[in-house]
């Protein structure tokens, strides 16, 4: 399950510095943000990846990296997809699912960085409207309508953390970094089982737990080569990929039959 | 190295599984059964999720069962009629058992299934063979056993209708009873991951009276078309079969079968009989260990393999 940090080039922009930055009147900031990689191809060797989102804090008024002044958060988000959460209970000696939970939509995948705890950064509405951090992420039961509050909130946190445990949510409080006065870095680990589908990556710019700007970009996720050609070979036309893999099975029994066959 | 698998959507190294399949094919071929039984819990042990590992267990199953049906239809030990008959109850006892397999997906309920029914027939039939390995090795040297096979003795099957004949096997029978026994082994054959010869080969003995020469290759015969069903209705119905984690294990499989078939000759069949009873018990108590102990956490995330 190595992961490796793939190839990457930071274009680092000149930056302007300003002298006169902190005169009133001056320009406002905002953000500029990218992703390292654009796309991200699975192909046979996929063993997971990680993608380095970047940018820069236009007009930063920032002494030093360390200074502290600009929050940035980095969300990377997978495609909704339904999900179901199930517990088990004990039922005549045995363990089995007797309780269940959908939830209509959730991301699939989902990676938060930080310059520090966003409950620091910002309060509780301005987090809950952009959906930032796994609490704060819009979860709701379908169909169940009588589901008690307390219930989705005891399957709402399994979910999170059954996704933690196979690392497709992942939260970084200190994972954004400033190398500049106003260049930021912060790097996002893809694991081997992530979700294939396109990702969006949104970058938020704060000061004193105010929006001073936002980003989105997208990185596409997907199957290439071969992994795609099976991929679409399976969904696409079952029927012919299950001979394939019979005849296959069949070939290589009777192959290995012949050839080990006893000199008669 | 690492292959990431395009149905199971995860990274595995190429050798741990190759030397699963090599493992599961040399006892195969050490005991003379498909491995499907060991193979489906050791898939889902290393991280497979339960439907692909059923779904890519039948295709080894076919792979480890296609070369001893050859040898046994190049020696004359099939009964194509009976097989036949045998493999039409089959065919739709693994629709059934697909169908079963996405309906309990859909519920939650498909581990359990597959939990429970390992737990009852490797127990059950663990023990029987077991005892039976035990009492023969005791009085091997006592020998001149009976046979089996008593003619003319089918009891209430006598009576039931659709009477045929299969000169192979000399028997004269009604055709319920193999196409039930071909529909519930295609039925198990489908939920299990397995081939479904330690049941299908003590049915075709005791019920149906099969000569036991023809007992081995006609149940192998008819394994290698029920497997390859059930691989081909998972793909279709369940989207469950990952060719490259095929393609791995059999490889592995087949060499491991052949010196496992090897090291088999030069044991004596009681001796593997005990060997194999254990092994079986072993993978049921491990089974029924795993249903009966609290899990560590009680709560589960569905996983639908193939979607997205």
């Amino acid at each position: 399950m190595r992961r490796f940090l793939s190839a990457v080039i930071v274009l680092m922009f000149a930056m302007t510095s300003n002298a006169l930055a902190e005169a009133p009147g001056r320009p406002k900031e905002n953000v500029e943000a990218d992703a390292s990689t654009r796309q991200v191809a699975i192909t046979s060797s996929f063993t997971g990846t990680e993608i380095l989102v970047f940018g820069t804090v236009e007009n930063s008024v920032q002494p030093s990296p360390e200074a502290g002044t600009y929050d940035i958060i980095v969300v990377v988000e997978g495609q909704p997809a339904p999900a179901v959460v199930r517990e088990k209970s004990r039922v005549a000696g045995i363990w089995i699912n007797t309780t269940s939970m959908q939830f209509a939509v959730v991301p699939s995948y989902y990676a938060i960085a930080s310059t520090r705890p966003i409950d620091e950064i910002a309060d509780k509405a301005f987090l809950d409207t952009h959906q930032i951090g796994f609490d704060h992420i819009r979860m709701e039961p379908s169909g169940a309508g009588e589901a008690d509050t307390d219930a989705i909130e005891t399957f709402r946190q399994a979910l999170i953390r059954l996704k933690e445990q196979q690392r497709v949510y992942v939260k970084r409080d200190f994972g954004v970094t400033f190398i500049g006065r106003s260049l930021f870095r912060s790097t996002i680990a893809l694991p081997p089982n992530v979700p294939v589908g396109p990702l969006t990556a949104r970058v938020y710019l704060l000061k004193e737990g105010k929006l001073l700007g936002q980003y989105e970009s997208r990185v596409s996720l997907r199957r290439e080569g071969i992994e795609r050609f099976i991929h679409n070979f399976a969904i696409s036309q079952p029927l012919a990929y299950g001979l394939t893999t019979v005849v296959l099975a069949a070939a290589a029994g009777l192959a290995a039959a012949f050839a080990f066959r006893k000199p008669a | 190295m690492t292959l990431y698998l395009p149905i199971a959507e995860m990274s595995v190294s190429v050798i741990a599984f190759l030397a699963l399949g090599a493992t599961v094919g040399f006892l195969s071929g050490l005991f003379g059964v498909g491995g499907g039984f060991l193979l489906a819990p050791l898939l889902t042990f290393l991280g497979i999720p339960p439907g692909v590992a059923v779904a890519t267990s039948t295709s080894h199953v076919a792979a480890s069962s296609v070369s001893g049906a050859m040898t046994q239809y190049r020696r004359g030990n099939v009964d194509i009629k009976l097989a036949s008959v045998m493999l039409a109850g089959g065919i739709a006892g693994s629709y059934v058992g697909v169908a079963f397999v996405k309906m309990l997906t859909a519920r939650g309920l498909f581990e359990l299934t597959v939990s429970l029914t390992y737990v009852i027939f490797l127990g059950v039939v663990g023990t029987i063979i077991l005892i039976e390995g035990i009492n023969s090795s005791r009085k091997t040297r006592t020998a001149g056993s009976a046979s089996v096979r008593k003619p003319g003795q089918h009891g209430w099957m006598e009576h039931l209708p659709f009477k045929m004949r299969f000169p192979r096997s000399k028997l004269y029978i009604s055709a319920v009873p193999p196409v039930v026994i071909g529909m519930f082994v295609g039925f198990i054959s489908a939920i299990m991951g397995i081939g479904g010869g330690f049941v299908m080969i003590p049915a075709m003995i005791y019920l149906l009276r099969v000569p036991t020469v023809l007992v081995i290759g006609t149940s192998l015969f008819q394994i290698v078309f029920v497997s390859a069903t059930a691989t081909v209705l998972h793909a279709v119905e369940n989207k469950s079969v990952d060719i490259v984690l095929a393609t791995i294990l059999i490889l592995g499989g087949v060499f491991g079968a052949q010196f496992g078939t090897m090291a088999g000759e030069k044991i004596r069949g009681e001796h593997l009989r005990v060997l194999l009873g254990a092994l079986i018990l072993l993978v049921a108590a491990r089974m029924a260990v795993d249903l009966a102990i609290k899990p560590g956490d009680l709560f589960s995330l569905a996983s639908t393999p193939g979607a997205s």
